[in-house]
């Protein structure tokens, strides 16, 4: 059985061919929601791991949708292995996909973040289960 | 140059803003699709609500909203919002070119009146402005297309409240005032300011749970 430790999720090289065509599948809707955000953080307050962690914004829930699917599209999915390690603490750690988070304008946070994991997961990068534990990968 | 701005250029951006928004709206429901299954589901009877039982259930609805998290950014908002179209919409100064070209205008609200409401735009953007530069999580995500955002929605309204008062050179004040105008209606369909029209799609067509009607649409 493979073993697939975080080590040797580094060991493929990323296929951005295949984020882009990801990424283009789900653009009517996600790229709407990225370009709608007025960036207002009024979602803030009803996320509560951002409550949890003393109002730190990188737990908000926009900010975690911007710096994750916003960057991707940001870069038209040409990202590099290191860029999605970091993507893979903001969806996985800083969100455990509750889907609690308001948004006054209506967009669908969770459902962001929920296609960002999937794009991650595409070329190997999530969590793994000792990692978690040790919260060696944060 | 003038001329432009205060002619075919006010026809054109009239064009663009309702076709463009005719545009999107068309594209989201090309994008959407009725759903399968409705959650709530369909057979649950509404319970019939009078008026002032209406009233005690959206009041008792606040509790739960940003009315509770963040009263002074939800009034300032939503202030905000309502003047934003109530000023432009019902300005007698407007609404005489409207009679002028097209022949017909809408109701006027006194120059008083929307001179005191076009200050209150102007504090309510300097309020949006102070969060962006001064708190922390509004800054950390904020980029410079939010700032050019901002300035669009507020160049009409500053530079109409100068050439009300005949501050600076009132041509070329007035001549800015109609080209920012004419900036934002251009702008609105096709940039962030599109939460205008996509406010309404998403928070009454899209189902999720926090829809406003029963959203029976999903992507």
């Amino acid at each position: 059985m493979e073993n697939r430790r975080m080590s040797d999720q580094g060991a493929k090289p990323v296929d951005t061919k295949q984020i882009k065509e990801m990424l283009d599948r789900k653009e009517g809707k996600m790229k709407r929601y990225l370009s709608h955000c007025a960036h207002c953080s009024l979602c803030a307050e009803s996320c509560f791991l951002y409550m949890a962690h003393h109002k730190d914004p990188q737990y908000m829930p926009s900010y975690k949708a911007i710096s994750s699917l916003g960057k991707l599209y940001k870069k038209k999915g040409k990202v590099d292995r290191k860029l999605l390690t970091e993507m893979k603490g903001i969806v996985w750690r800083n969100c455990v996909l509750c889907g609690r988070c308001y948004c006054p304008i209506g967009i669908h946070i969770p459902s962001m973040i929920a296609f960002a994991r999937s794009v991650l997961r595409s070329q190997d990068v999530y969590p793994q289960l000792d990692e978690v534990s040790s919260e060696s990968w944060l | 140059m003038y001329n432009f701005i205060q002619g075919p250029l006010v026809s054109i951006a009239f064009v663009i803003f309702i076709l463009g928004l005719i545009f999107q709206f068309f594209q989201f429901f090309r994008l959407t699709k009725k759903k399968e299954w409705i959650y709530p589901p369909v057979d649950v009877k509404r319970e019939k609500k009078t008026a002032g039982k209406w009233i005690t259930f959206c009041l008792a609805s606040l509790n739960g909203t940003l009315w509770k998290t963040d009263p002074l950014v939800t009034i300032v908002t939503s202030v905000f919002h309502v003047f934003l179209i109530l000023v432009p919409v019902f300005l007698l100064g407007h609404n005489i070119l409207l009679n002028q070209s097209w022949g017909f205008s809408l109701w006027s609200l006194p120059e008083s009146m929307t001179d005191i409401l076009t200050g209150v735009v102007l504090i309510c953007v300097a309020f949006f402005l102070g969060r962006r530069l001064f708190l922390s999580r509004v800054r950390v995500i904020t980029s410079l297309y939010d700032y050019v955002v901002l300035l669009i929605a507020l160049a009409p309204f500053l530079t109409g409240y100068f050439a009300y008062h005949q501050w600076f050179h009132y041509d070329t004040v007035m001549t800015v005032h109609i080209l920012a105008g004419e900036v934002m209606l251009i702008t609105i369909p096709f940039t962030k300011l599109g939460h205008m029209l996509f406010f309404f799609l998403y928070r009454f067509f899209i189902g999720n749970e926090y829809s406003f009607a029963r959203g029976e649409r999903t992507w």
